[in-house]
């Protein structure tokens, strides 16, 4: 699938079940064939990402009419899940869950505005849900139960539909409980790329790549601060470890636009690319006011970053993790300028640094809040060989009150990790714009995922203006089983 | 690598062991290993409140002795390490001494093979004077299994000695167990029981009267991921050991690179 713009056909080397493959459907068939056609045969540069006028805080439009689950005579798209054996590389194999026989499973492109319904087949002995990770739908078919909306019965069909909204670089992936099976939620294979194009978009590139992370054969270790923590034995991106994979194919003086996602069930990851600067242009989707460019790209499960690279630098490069032992097993991949050859080459980055602030406006826009929420989250030590127990203002999912949100209002979130471990929090069918990082004020950057960091303060701000339950939870799977989830209530 | 490493631990298990550290090193191992690019020094100072009072066959008595152990334990990979010991001892008409070295290299079942227990295989040899240690030659090997389970804490070692050099040299293998379990009360403060024995050779086991057991109540601070601290008051009641010692260790890591856990 992905090969249709990274001209990455080794993405379809993998074995899968042949259950698990149940193509797509007609729709989905003539998109791709229109979108691969696009990338062959327009010679003119793609355009992509509008700038959002700086300083505005989220319109939070709310669901469209057709947010439910409709029935129609045919899906636009259909999701199987199923199990599957997965290479990651030669004599590397894993058997896991997948959408579509595939890791990332089946890319989706939408158009912003323009109804699409999706049918997803369930063919585990489990229930499973599809989570529409950044978009602003209703509660019904956002896909977390805590919210509301169904599990999918095992064997069981079901259909969605939504209207697609904000554009940008989004992603779908199950929602489930693993707790302490680290074969099912985000450690499995269930994720895959929902890339929503908006209306008109003026960015220029001439290729897209999607780049989407994750760790794999996850295990229970000791950490540094005594408690138990998940490691992973390989890691791979688009499905393959570092060097089995078709390099991505340049040429010098191409604009190379890079969707990257972190869809590690617990791992933060910072790439880099030697020789080359990334231009950000969109964090979690959302476009931001100064396209800064840096050195290393740090994501925290569930983040993404749209970037674009200048190829500037002829020659053989990894496009992988910063830390050599996640890169050693598996997290890059190779970037292959045309007419060179040879070994890719590394070189760590001289400026391994990662600040949200950099991305926001130039002079940062001070706005009051209408309320405050302070969000304290801390841990409760459960034994060196049992996960802690996580909380939010001192009480752990579900044995939770709901926070109540007022319609219309600034709410002002006030993320306060007294813990000693970073958190990646994600609040569903939202976004919120940051405010300050450590003290340090910033405005424009809007986003739906933000890694708090150990013994910090971040503040955002929420306009709520999409009423129905909303979940807010640590995007690590082991914390938010462990309770590091509150769910968000209109008043 | 699995293949290696079982080469490894296969061969390690058909080597014949010898005899252990008596009061220098007073410590169950647990399975995990010091991680790679890291350093541990440890201190283990012993103080023996009633012990062997004379002088027999040349060897030093034990009664208020003051034993310090500096032990360094490279991390190698994630499944193996090297540890060194400096051993000394300092009592009344002897002074400050240097009582030996010894050598450890230790191997273990990685994490990622997300075995139920830890385990780990350390084989242990040197030197030590006669004035101390009638043996001056010495090997050992130790099997090490433990599991961690909510609070608790369970380590068993089993220990094999052979005795290279010395009077011991023809009595074959020893068998000198330990064992450990602990309950984590809270995040930094881990209180429980260590167990240690010497029974002798194991085709000739000794009459309790003549096996070394201790029993130390001990505490495990966790104050910090870089530092390591446990204290323990052991009673030894059989007339072959030491009846009461005071043991503390503490340690401190040192990393020379980044690790996964928070990169």
């Amino acid at each position: 699938m992905y090969a249709e713009a990274g001209k990455k056909g080794a993405m379809n080397k993998p074995t899968v079940n042949s259950l698990s493959q149940p193509g797509p459907c007609r729709r989905e068939f003539l998109r791709r064939a229109s979108l691969a056609a696009a990338a062959v045969l327009a010679p003119m540069p793609q355009l992509l990402y509008a700038q959002a006028p700086s300083g505005q805080a989220d319109s939070g439009q709310g669901p469209k009419s057709s947010d439910a689950v409709g029935e129609t005579a045919s899906p636009d798209y259909r999701l199987q899940i199923a199990e599957i054996d997965w290479e990651l590389a030669p004599r590397k194999n894993v058997r896991t869950t997948a959408y579509n026989g595939q890791i990332p499973g089946t890319l989706l492109r939408l158009t912003e505005g323009q109804p699409v319904s999706i049918e997803i087949v369930n063919r585990l002995n489990r229930p499973e849900i599809v989570h529409w990770h950044g978009q602003w739908i209703a509660p019904a078919v956002d896909g977390s139960m805590e919210e509301g909306a169904p599990m999918i019965p095992p064997g069981a069909t079901t259909r969605i539909a939504f209207t697609p909204h904000p554009s940008g670089l989004h992603w779908y992936h199950t929602h489930a409980m693993a707790h302490r099976d680290l074969k099912h939620g985000l450690y499995s294979g269930q994720f895959g790329v929902l890339l929503v194009d908006p209306p008109s978009n003026p960015a220029r590139y001439d290729q897209e790549q999607f780049l989407v992370l994750h760790d794999w054969e996850p295990y229970y270790a000791a950490s540094d601060d005594g408690s138990l923590m998940v490691n992973y034995v390989c890691g791979s991106i688009n499905g393959r470890m570092l060097g089995h994979d078709a390099p991505i194919q340049v040429r010098e003086g191409q604009q190379v636009l890079f969707h990257i996602l972190n869809a590690s069930a617990t791992q933060v990851h910072k790439l880099s690319l030697p020789g080359h600067s990334f231009q950000v242009l969109a964090l979690d989707g959302r476009p931001v006011p100064s396209r800064a460019r840096v050195e290393t790209i740090r994501l925290g499960p569930a983040e993404r970053a749209s970037v674009l690279v200048a190829m500037n630098s002829p020659g053989v490069w990894i496009l992988g993790e910063t830390n050599s032992a996640f890169r050693s097993a598996g997290m890059g991949t190779v970037i292959e300028y045309a007419g060179r050859a040879g070994k890719p080459v590394w070189t760590a980055p001289a400026s391994p640094h990662w600040d949200y602030r950099v991305f926001g406006d130039a002079v940062p826009v001070v706005r009051k809040p209408d309320l405050t929420l302070p969000l304290v989250f801390t841990s409760r030590f459960q034994g060196h060989g049992a996960l802690d127990r996580w909380m939010i203002n001192g009480k752990s999912y579900p044995d939770t009150a709901p926070i109540l949100l007022k319609e219309g209002l600034r709410h002002r979130l006030i993320f306060d990790n007294r813990s000693m471990d970073d958190h990646p929090v994600h609040l569903h069918r939202h976004s919120f714009e940051l405010v300050s990082i450590r003290g340090a004020v910033l405005s424009g950057v809007h986003k739906d995922v933000v890694i708090v960091e150990a013994g910090t303060v971040v503040e955002a701000d929420l306009v709520a203006n999409n009423p129905g339950n909303t979940l807010f939870h640590c995007h690590q799977q082991d914390h938010m089983d462990s309770g590091f989830m509150a769910l968000f209530q209109y008043a | 690598m699995k293949l290696t490493l079982l080469a490894v631990l296969l061969l390690a298990a058909a080597i014949p062991a010898a005899r252990a550290q008596g009061n220098y090193e007073i410590q169950v191992y647990g399975a995990e290993t010091v991680a790679p690019r890291s350093t541990m020094v440890e201190l283990h100072s012993n103080f023996t409140a009633d012990g062997q009072r004379r002088t027999i066959d040349g060897v030093a008595p034990t009664y208020h002795a003051e034993h310090e152990t500096l032990e360094i334990t490279q991390g190698i990979n994630d499944w193996s390490e090297v540890g060194f010991y400096v051993f000394t001892s300092e009592q009344s008409g002897l002074g400050p001494q240097w009582v030996g070295d010894h050598i450890r290299p230790r191997v273990r079942v990685p994490e990622k093979w997300r075995w139920p227990v830890g385990v780990s295989l350390s084989t242990e040899v040197g030197y030590q004077r006669a004035l101390f240690s009638p043996d001056t030659w010495t090997w050992e090997i130790r099997p090490i299994v433990d599991k961690t389970a909510g609070r608790w804490y369970f380590a068993v070692n089993s220990a094999l000695e052979r005795t290279w050099h010395g009077p011991d040299v023809n009595l074959g293998l020893g068998f000198s167990p330990a064992a450990k379990i602990s309950y984590d009360f809270t995040k930094r403060i881990t209180g429980g029981f260590e167990y240690y024995a010497d029974y002798g050779s194991i085709t000739s086991i000794a009459t309790l009267h003549n096996q070394q057991q201790q029993l130390f109540p001990a505490i495990d601070l966790n104050l910090s991921p870089k530092w390591e601290i446990n204290f323990g008051v052991g009673i030894g009641p059989t007339a072959a050991t030491d009846h009461w010692i005071v043991k503390g260790i503490i340690g401190r890591r040192f990393d020379w690179g980044r690790h996964n856990k928070g990169q």
